[in-house]
């Protein structure tokens, strides 16, 4: 399915810019559209996460037949993210290694294991003011 | 009996530290868990600390492989955000040096390969040939590794002799086209070897966000250079090789048309140079405003979404490099597999844990 179809599939407001297409979600919509997006023959590219005004802004990238797909959602301090992994196996990594950077915490995951960290490391090691050291 | 063998951090095959640990019933795998990380950097969070410039040199650190891609698609990603037009002739030089580095690096991986199946003079054949590659990367750059090529708006060098250039690629192009890719196409202890091993199916790839040759040996016909283009691909011809059975001779075979594409592409590029600037000024810091950028690396995409606030550091700076999206189908891979093919089905993958690790 072309990038167009899925948009159209998806409904809501779709924002083109130079890189792609990007729409705005509440975080609880992501795994009704992340579905969409698996049974529309897209492919999950990557979640990128960055802590904005004592909260974080989140963007699930999705490819499909090269057109990028965003959907960018808020996640208020302390709240929980719902888990795409049952729906597409290649977020593991992507939302392990939020989980270590950032200290998000994942709903609907047996656990949520360290990725780039060892056993036993705190998570958030991103979290340090831009002065401080990595942790 | 079932039993369990842990393999790594530290591995007699491949140069880089990762752990797999394979659950066995008798020689058949059953399970599969891996571990990553043992190469963390935490390049992300030094980008965010550092100006664009510096950062810039900082990205070519990601990987030691393919370290042109990685501060290409940092300068496009910025000029993006800033809307920098960057010279005719900067946008040729970049992708002869992109596909210059992807030549090497499927060179290298052939070699490995070549290793692992157990066929050492082949192995010596590609690094043969590597060296060739690696000496007009450097006659370009004055570099082996990191080739410190890219700048916001353009690039550091130009390419002063596109003949010698020329010449070489085409050298190159017979080599292989001779010897070393009939070999890895039709030797028959090439494909007794890797023929049904370590396959994934078209599905699998999807679901597992399998990228670049990994993806195309499955049957995803993706390649960024032509459905996403960037620099000046989409006046440049060149076919996607595409795979149906995705097993390690598949995934041999996409990377070997791959080469000669590459050939093809430089031959290409280097006959249409346009004359005039390397370019667009001093950068030193581009307006607010936040994109993502991929390229098509020699392992497949290259994810970037970089954050300016308009000054001249970064706000944020996401990198997801193609193997970290083609680790984990080492698990469909693997599920059903002879023990003894684990180590080839990992290195069919090309994997980089440098840079999937940052």
């Amino acid at each position: 399915m072309t990038g167009e179809a899925i948009r159209s599939r998806l409904g809501g407001l779709w924002l083109s810019r130079a890189d792609g297409w990007h729409q705005g979600i509440e975080l609880l919509q992501v795994r009704a559209m992340a579905g969409e997006m698996r049974s529309g023959g897209a492919r999950f590219a990557a979640l990128t996460v960055r802590p904005t005004d004592g909260a974080f802004k989140l963007a699930w990238h999705f490819d499909a037949a090269g057109e990028l797909l965003t959907l960018e959602a808020r996640l208020p301090a302390g709240a929980t993210v719902p888990s795409i992994l049952d729906l597409w196996p290649g977020a593991d990594w992507a939302e392990r290694e939020a989980r270590d950077y950032y200290a998000l915490r994942f709903d609907g995951r047996a656990d949520t294991p360290p990725l780039m960290l060892r056993d036993g490391d705190a998570p958030g090691v991103f979290l340090d003011s831009k002065e401080g050291a990595l942790s | 009996m079932s039993y369990r063998i842990p393999i790594g951090p530290y591995h007699l095959a491949l140069e880089e530290p990762y752990k797999i640990e394979v659950e066995c019933e008798g020689e058949t795998v059953t399970a599969v868990s891996l571990k990553v990380g043992f190469n963390f950097r935490g390049i992300e969070w030094l980008a965010e600390r550092k100006n664009i410039t510096q950062s810039t040199a900082l990205m070519e650190r990601v990987c030691g492989i393919c370290s042109n891609v990685h501060s290409m698609n940092f300068c496009l990603a910025l000029e993006r955000i800033g809307g920098v037009e960057v010279p005719a002739r900067a946008q040729h030089v970049r992708v002869v040096m992109a596909e210059l580095e992807r030549i090497h690096s499927h060179l290298l991986w052939a070699g490995v390969a070549a290793e692992l199946t157990g066929f050492h003079s082949l192995f010596m054949a590609c690094f043969h040939l590597r060296e060739k590659v690696m000496d007009l990367l450097e006659g370009i750059s004055g570099n082996r590794v990191n080739y410190a090529m890219n700048r916001i708006g353009g690039v550091n060098r130009d390419i002063t002799q596109p003949q010698a250039v020329l010449e070489g690629v085409r050298a190159i192009r017979e080599a292989l086209l001779k010897s070393l890719i009939p070999t890895f196409t039709t030797d028959a202890t090439v494909a007794a070897r890797c023929v049904g091993v370590g396959t994934l199916t078209r599905d699998e790839a999807l679901a597992y966000g399998a990228v670049g040759p990994v993806a195309r040996a499955s049957g995803v016909g993706q390649d960024l250079r032509r459905d996403a283009s960037y620099l000046v691909y989409d006046q440049l011809e060149f076919d996607v090789p595409v795979g149906r059975n995705g097993d390690v001779f598949d995934r041999i075979v996409v990377r070997a048309k791959e080469l000669l594409e590459s050939c093809r592409i430089i031959e290409q590029a280097l006959g249409r140079m346009p004359a005039g600037p390397l370019h667009a000024g001093d950068i030193y810091l581009v307006q607010a405003g936040e994109a993502a950028m991929r390229i098509e690396a020699p392992r497949g995409e290259a994810f970037y979404y970089v954050v300016s606030d308009g000054s001249d550091v970064p706000s944020r700076v996401k990198v997801r490099t193609p193997t970290f999206a083609n680790i984990p189908t080492v698990v469909p891979m693997v599920k059903g597999a002879v023990l003894a093919d684990v180590p080839l089905i990992q290195g069919s993958l090309d994997p980089c844990y440098s840079c999937t690790d940052r």
